[in-house]
């Protein structure tokens, strides 16, 4: 590779790019984020080259494996190009007849098609299938088509042009007022707006500063930062240049967690390509701006991704949060200037430069400008990344676009912000998506997770799991977090045992206060959301636990397993698969569970047959007298 | 006798042993890290002569005394000269990592997470041998392994069993296939199997929350599975 010496260097290759490349040739694309390997798409990428190899086309047809897709629910998708045709859950011994079918003769295969399902149709492109029509994919969008590893990929479409266009003719004041302009709010949770940010960090004494990119996404069931950075790491770092010119850094870091090895993997690449062409590293494309980039891998602890503690971290020791007298942006990694942003927010930076600040506030609320990404998953038909304008309503999102709820049951609440944020029921769901509107629901943001929830969904579990989650996770360095969430956790156990009183609620609430004031970090300052956010839409929920039943009967100590004579046909499913030997029964009699014995384990509940139904739960409501040992079954017409 | 400040891979030394080291790596050009390796690689040989120990120095005693507890960590039966041939190569291991970050402190972390990456958990020995290499107090090192959920310092079985408990597979039934997954293994979640086949732990989110309820056998996913199936999925792992 040839260091790159100017942007009109960038440009010439650029082009040199784009005219190798036939945009006509045909091209089998395979999506590899996390979601989709968890279903197997290497196996399909190799049955792909196999086949082609085995029909020589292997010269003729190229293989490339691509950024997550986002629509997980779905993967492996594998997309053919020039046409576009999308194929869902296709498996490797699909390979043959995708080649030989759709390639050599342009058939379309229906079975692997997605079908509508409300109307039945088939859809035969991306574009068109519901989950993606009704987004706004800006940031996620190149993630389908280029393949991470590869530089060229990115630069063939106009990657890098923003940082040329920045470090050519626009000083880095302009830089940082186009951002302050597009009012961009750092996408990690809170929403502080990133340019004035960046402007306490530049302004802030001190010759050396740091810029960071904070990829410890630590919130259960939110990953679009991790596809970002396997599925389009250079869209990251080009921001984080941008930025790192803006703020007169010339030193970055990129914390990642270690739980995420693609990611860790491709960013290592990207910076290695991006310096052999001299996009990283001293004089980039001429400018005379030197600028740097490390990675830091972080060791698994949630409270790391504080920024504080995040920067702690960067040092070598354990990462504890500290108390912010003086912020970050002014006194930070090694006591130095250090600005730390979301990945998300990175990688918006690119965009606002290259079409300013007035196109991205045309874009989104008041509030909050752009696009968000959010991981929508749960009880939720369409899981999935997705990217959508701000102002959206939660009700879009989970119906349009995450299809409602699956097998017919009802929507009760959609959980956000990760164990900082909190549920929001069904009559909030008009709410648009905003970081203000949020928060005024008794939620917010957060880095995007958006956890759907069905009947099936016991609040007062979710609040016990939220507050396990961060018991857990406590560094234990003040008291309120520490102590607070302990008792947070054990009158929630109390309660979901059913041996809470009402008094609890009250100590609950008066618990969170305590955590929300006093707490040294936002940790603990928002621990008490998920349990406050329940009290508060729920609290029917709590006082049905007090009175000994959990309406969703999922709380082990409140549910009573029950075969119902009438329905059981004595199959000996349940027999067969409990674990302790309660259940009696032979061919012909009706199966009974033992009391005594059962551990609720949920077991005979699952393998019950559908048609069937004859295990069910009871909460709340006394057991009905079992039938006498050796009754046999009423012969039913069938 | 006076004790010495002076202290060799945590262990204090005697102001005597302090002098003979420092005439050693005088006369040898060694530095103090390469005489105990080959102090400990002497060890080794002598052991395989068929001679019987003699007492060297302390340091070598108390990374001698690790190589034991390490054998029986490992719950093997081994001969104590395996075990420490086996320390000296992972010593040798860990010297060129923590070459490749030049002895830089801060990157601690990093050198640990390096180092677990080639043996699945850390020994006592590999921690003592950083501290030395790296000048940092053993408290340090514990601080930090122990704070960081990815650092082991309990042997791995053969096959690791992650159950994802995240927030949509916990919605799914993630709760109720740990419990299963527990009773099926006999162990709690973070243990490991009496025959060290299998290590199971918990986790709080993998990403894959389409697949959900999700059990990741040594990267093999098993999405969207009940609790009926899981000893079908273990036992296919031998």
């Amino acid at each position: 590779m040839t260091k790159l010496e100017s942007s009109s260097d960038l440009e010439k290759l650029r082009k040199q790019i784009v005219s190798k490349r036939d945009p006509k040739r045909l091209c089998i694309t395979v999506c590899s984020g996390t979601g989709c390997q968890a279903s197997g798409c290497e196996k399909v990428s190799a049955a792909f080259q196999e086949e082609l190899k085995n029909q020589k086309l292997s010269d003729k047809v190229e293989v490339r494996r691509t950024g997550c897709h986002g629509f997980c629910e779905k993967g492996p998708i594998v997309i053919l190009h020039p046409e576009e045709i999308c194929y869902l859950q296709v498996k490797p011994k699909d390979a043959s007849e995708v080649v030989s079918q759709t390639l050599k003769e342009g058939k379309i295969i229906d079975r692997l098609l997605y079908t509508d399902p409300t109307t039945g149709k088939r859809i035969a492109h991306e574009s068109d299938i519901p989950f993606y029509k009704n987004q706004k994919r800006l940031i996620l969008d190149n993630n389908r088509k280029i393949d991470p590893k590869n530089i060229d990929d990115y630069i063939a479409l106009n990657g890098y042009s923003a940082l040329a266009k920045a470090l050519s003719g626009i000083s880095p004041e302009q830089v940082l007022e186009e951002v302050k302009k597009a009012n961009l709010r750092g996408r990690g949770g809170a929403g502080f707006p990133a340019g004035r940010k960046w402007e306490t960090t530049r302004n802030a004494p001190g010759e050396i500063k740091y810029v960071i990119v904070n990829c410890d996404e630590g919130d259960p069931g939110a990953y679009m930062d991790r596809s970002l950075m396997e599925g389009n790491p250079h869209l990251v770092i080009e921001g984080l240049i941008i930025g790192a010119y803006a703020i007169g850094s010339h030193e970055g870091f990129i914390y990642v967690r270690q739980e995420y090895p693609l990611a860790v993997e491709n960013t290592e690449l990207s910076i290695k390509q991006a310096e052999e062409y001299g996009l990283l590293g001293k004089n980039i494309l001429g400018s005379g701006f030197d600028f740097k980039i490390t990675i830091h891998r972080g060791a698994g602890a949630f409270v790391s991704g504080e920024s504080s503690a995040l920067m702690s971290a960067i040092e070598g020791k354990v990462g504890e949060p500290r108390p912010k007298y003086v912020h970050s942006s002014v006194k930070g990694v090694w006591d130095r200037p250090s600005n730390l942003n979301n990945v998300e927010t990175w990688a918006t930076v690119p965009f606002i430069i290259n079409n300013g600040a007035d196109w991205f506030t045309s874009i989104g609320t008041e509030g909050s400008k752009g696009t968000k990404i959010f991981s929508l998953v749960g009880k939720v038909s369409n899981t999935g990344l997705v990217e959508v304008s701000m102002g959206m309503t939660l009700r879009d999102i989970i119906e349009k676009i995450g299809g409602g709820i699956p097998n017919g049951k009802k929507f009760k609440a959609v959980q956000t912000g990760g164990p900082s944020g909190g549920c929001i029921p069904e009559k909030l769901l008009d709410f648009p998506v905003d970081f203000d509107e949020l928060s005024k629901a008794g939620s917010m943001m957060g880095s995007g997770g958006m956890i759907v929830m069905d009947e099936d969904t016991c609040m007062v579990d979710t609040a016990k799991y939220f507050a396990n989650f961060l018991a857990d996770e406590s560094c234990g360095k003040c008291v309120p977090c520490r102590e607070g969430l302990k008792q947070i956790c054990r009158k929630l156990g109390a309660i979901s045992n059913g041996k809470g009183t009402e008094d609890d609620i009250k100590d609950l609430e008066d618990l969170a206060e305590v955590l929300r004031d006093a707490s040294l970090c936002s940790l603990g300052q928002t621990a008490a959301n998920p349990v406050l956010s329940t009290i508060r839409h729920f609290r029917d929920e709590y006082e049905a636990h007090i009175r000994g039943a959990c309406p969703a009967k999922v709380c082990k100590s409140l549910v009573t397993y029950y075969i119902d004579p009438e329905k059981c046909l004595a199959c000996g499913l349940c027999l067969k698969n409990c674990s302790v030997g309660a259940i009696s029964g032979k061919k012909g009699i009706i199966h009974i569970i033992d009391q005594e014995k059962c551990i609720k384990c949920d077991t005979c509940f699952d393998v019950c047959p559908e048609k069937f139904n004859a295990v069910t739960k009871i909460s709340g409501e006394p057991v009905p007298k079992a039938v006498p040992q050796g009754t046999e079954i009423k012969k039913k017409k069938r | 006798m006076e004790k010495s400040k002076s202290k060799f891979v945590g262990v204090r030394i005697t102001d005597e042993q302090a002098s003979i080291l420092s005439r050693l790596q005088k006369d040898s050009r060694l530095s103090k890290t390469e005489i105990l390796i080959k102090g400990l690689t002497f060890l080794d040989e002598f052991y395989s002569l068929g001679l019987d120990r003699k007492p060297l120095s302390d340091e070598l005693g108390a990374l001698e005394k690790e190589a034991f507890h390490y054998a029986a960590e490992l719950r093997r039966v081994r001969k104590r000269e395996e075990a420490i041939s086996e320390m000296v190569q992972e010593l040798h291991n860990i010297d060129e990592i923590v070459d490749k970050y030049h002895c830089d402190k801060s990157a601690l972390i990093q050198i640990l997470l390096e180092i677990q990456a080639k043996t699945y958990w850390l020994p006592k020995h590999t921690l003592m041998w950083v501290s030395e290499r790296l000048n940092v107090p053993m408290s340090q090192i514990r601080q930090i392994t122990t704070f960081y959920k990815a650092f082991h310092l309990k042997p791995r079985g053969k096959h690791l069993v992650r159950v994802c408990l995240g927030t949509a597979c916990h919605v799914r039934g993630g709760p109720r296939i740990l419990e299963h997954t527990e009773r099926a293994l006999g162990i709690k979640a973070s243990e490991t199997t009496e025959d060290m086949k299998f290590t199971l732990e918990s986790v709080n989110c993998l990403g894959c929350c389409a697949l959900g309820p999700v059990i990741v056998v040594d990267g093999d996913y098993h999405g969207r599975i009940s609790s009926s199936q899981v000893e079908k999925i273990l036992s296919s792992y031998t």
